[in-house]
């Protein structure tokens, strides 16, 4: 446990959470209809690099940073740890998101010489971590109920899920207008394994009490829910490998399955000026093979034992008492295991820009016969994302600008505003050698010097075989 | 294909080494130290005079039960509870004195540690408050940790004028208690 949880903070090092504030609305590189399957598309067919395609890594931590706990600075380590602790609120969360493309692949179609419509596809892989920080537990370790007298403790502030899925998509794009460019996307999810305790309920609160000295009211309502799971930690083997060849196999529809999908539109309202936006993964898995659910359900108020005169005026005799007080007590945290099925829901993600281009680029300006392929070489805009969350939505806000360098060097620069920070500077570049494109993103730039101190970072990098015939006329 | 994979690892790399993690110890995890203290009730009773005597009518000599506690000696006590206090309270209005007497006794009925708490008779039923407090650390608390069984003797003194309890004696017996118990909970250890 301790070792998972060091793994977490240095992960969290060296990658930021859900955002891809760089790759959106980066129309040369074709991931970016993974995030828009309405987007605006350059290119008439692409294949991407199996397995180096898109690989995304991200990973927050509101509220501290490793350098807050981890400095050699001389300070005790455990009163810093305690500050930390401290400073949170169970408001504050982490937040592990990463993606793999496998394969992935897309080709423009139409009836006209124009091709407005084009088709998309391919499989990844995601994984994706989300804890709010558990404060009223966390103080609970840090003091006990000592000083804490009438204070209740809310068991809900522990709300985890993690969850490891493979997602099979195919995507449709129409450019319906010179304005208009719509699209969706279907999606097959298959989950290859899923915790979650994110339903929790009840306090534990200790009262100046009648009959003793305190009265203990312990109202517990706690659940964890799995699924994939019980088949790898309670077979025979401890070798990770066979692991993860067993969950290789649970990649296409071998998991618990879900169906979901994603829409998104760009709409040009001038010539150089446009808005676009998407809402992705509105769907669900629904797990029904290999659950194992723990459940803690009960209420029990203690004063302590009366041994000497138990409360047999009721009419119970001294063993009754007994019987019943040792069997509350029992029942109250009494695990009950359960295998049964349960649905979760992916978390929607909303994507929303406007974007405005500027500096034409002067080797078109002869040439303006069709006004959906004018080019312009910069471009500054707003975005917005959101992600729904358990407790309330994670928010994001995003400036940018956009440079064509030369046709082979195009960036995106980001300052981005979120729960993690304030200085957020990220970058965003995509190489295109003949048919070769090489996209690489980074956010929390300012923090590089010292990967520590950062609380969110991510970065999305790939390479992918783009043919465009247009570009060659 | 293999010149991609070596431009796609080198750029991972590059990630990797321009950027750098300073001036940080991750050892420091080794020792997180954790020092809750929790406070719980134990035993008590609330009794009226009339309590004290048998189906005879006649007044008792003494009441005793026994409870068996696991708490105590559990691994997690054992290797992280380093003080506790115990803490008890009579309120007696009834004319006759008492010594409540908790033994501590390990799962082969060995007594470990007794504690004695004696409690003044309360002239023509004036209220007495008597209070006491156990601090155990070191040897005595090795002696709570060997502990499974708790077994709780009441002796009632006779009066001194030969008086018997009954049925319309006045008075009560209200007993309260509880325990403070500090933990240090190192993850280095």
């Amino acid at each position: 446990m301790k070792k998972m949880c060091l793994l977490f903070i240095v992960v969290s090092c060296v990658c930021s959470s859900q955002n891809k504030q760089l790759l959106y609305g980066f129309s040369e590189v074709p991931q970016a209809l993974l995030i828009n399957p309405g987007a605006q598309i350059e290119n008439d067919w692409y294949v991407g690099v199996p397995l180096l395609s898109h690989l995304h890594a991200n990973v927050g931590l509101s509220g501290l940073s490793a350098y807050d706990v981890f400095a050699k600075d001389g300070r005790d380590f455990n009163s810093k740890l305690r500050d930390v602790v401290y400073s949170m609120d169970d408001k504050d969360v982490f937040a592990i998101n990463q993606q793999l493309e496998i394969l992935s692949g897309g080709f423009a179609f139409g009836s006209d010489y124009e091709k407005n419509e084009y088709l998309s596809f391919g499989l990844y892989e995601e994984l994706d971590v989300f804890s709010y920080f558990p404060k009223d537990y966390a103080v609970l370790a840090y003091e006990g109920n000592f000083n804490n007298i009438d204070r209740t403790f809310d068991l809900s502030d522990l709300n985890v899920s993690g969850e490891l899925i493979s997602v099979l998509h195919v995507g449709y794009n129409k450019k319906v207008s010179n304005k208009l460019t719509i699209g969706a996307r279907g999606k097959i999810y298959s989950s290859l394994v899923n915790v979650n305790s994110t339903k929790n309920s009840g306090t534990f609160v200790t009262k100046p009490g009648t009959e003793n000295f305190y009265k203990h009211i312990f109202n517990l309502g706690l659940e964890l829910r799995t699924s994939g799971l019980s088949s790898l930690t309670n077979d025979e083997n401890s070798d990770f490998s066979n692991d993860v060849s067993t969950l290789k196999k649970r990649v296409l529809f071998g998991g618990n399955l879900g169906l979901g999908f994603d829409i998104g539109f760009t709409y040009r309202l001038k010539e150089n000026l446009t808005i676009d936006g998407s809402i992705q993964d509105i769907g669900f898995i629904r797990h029904k093979k290999d659950i194992e659910n723990h459940k803690l359900d009960g209420y029990y108020e203690f004063d302590g034992i009366n041994p000497l005169f138990p409360e047999s005026s009721q009419g119970q005799t001294a063993q009754e008492y007994w019987d019943e007080v040792a069997e509350q007590y029992e029942n109250l945290f009494d695990v009950e295991k359960t295998n049964d099925k349960y649905t979760t829901w992916r978390p929607v993600k909303l994507n929303a820009a406007i974007n405005y281009a500027f500096g034409k680029n002067s080797s078109k300006d002869e040439c303006n016969c069709k006004a959906n392929t004018e080019r312009y070489d910069n471009a500054v805009g707003i975005q917005l994302f959101a992600v729904n969350r358990p407790k309330q939505p994670q928010l994001a806000l995003t400036a940018f600008y956009y440079r064509r360098l030369i046709d082979q060097l195009r960036l995106k620069a980001a300052y981005t505003l979120d729960s993690y920070s304030s200085t957020n500077l990220g970058l965003g570049i995509s190489v295109h050698l003949g048919n070769v494109n090489f996209y690489v993103m980074a956010d929390n730039l300012l923090k590089f010097q010292n990967l520590a101190k950062a609380q969110s970072l991510s970065l999305q990098l790939g390479f992918n075989y783009i043919f465009k015939t247009n570009e060659n006329e | 294909m293999k010149t991609l994979k070596c431009i796609f690892f080198h750029a991972v790399l590059c990630f990797v080494t321009i950027s750098c993690v300073k001036n940080v110890d991750f050892d420091q995890a080794e020792g997180i130290v954790l020092t809750p203290t929790i406070e719980s009730s134990l035993l008590f009773f609330d009794e009226p005079a009339p309590s004290f005597i048998n189906e005879n009518g006649s007044e008792v000599a003494f009441v005793t039960d026994s409870v068996v506690v696991e708490v105590f000696n559990g691994g997690f006590v054992r290797d992280n509870l380093k003080k506790s206090i115990l803490q008890f309270e009579a309120i007696n209005t009834i004319d006759r004195a008492y010594e409540a007497k908790v033994d501590f006794l390990n799962d082969a009925d060995e007594l470990q540690y007794t504690l004695l708490f004696n409690i003044p008779t309360a002239v023509n039923n004036q209220e007495i408050l008597v209070e006491q407090e156990e601090i155990f650390e070191g040897d005595n608390l090795e002696a709570i940790k060997a502990t499974n069984k708790l077994a709780l003797t009441l002796t009632i003194f006779s009066s001194t004028d030969g008086s018997s309890l009954d049925e319309d004696s006045l008075g009560a017996l209200r007993f309260r208690s509880k325990g403070t118990f500090f933990f240090n909970i190192d993850t280095s250890e």
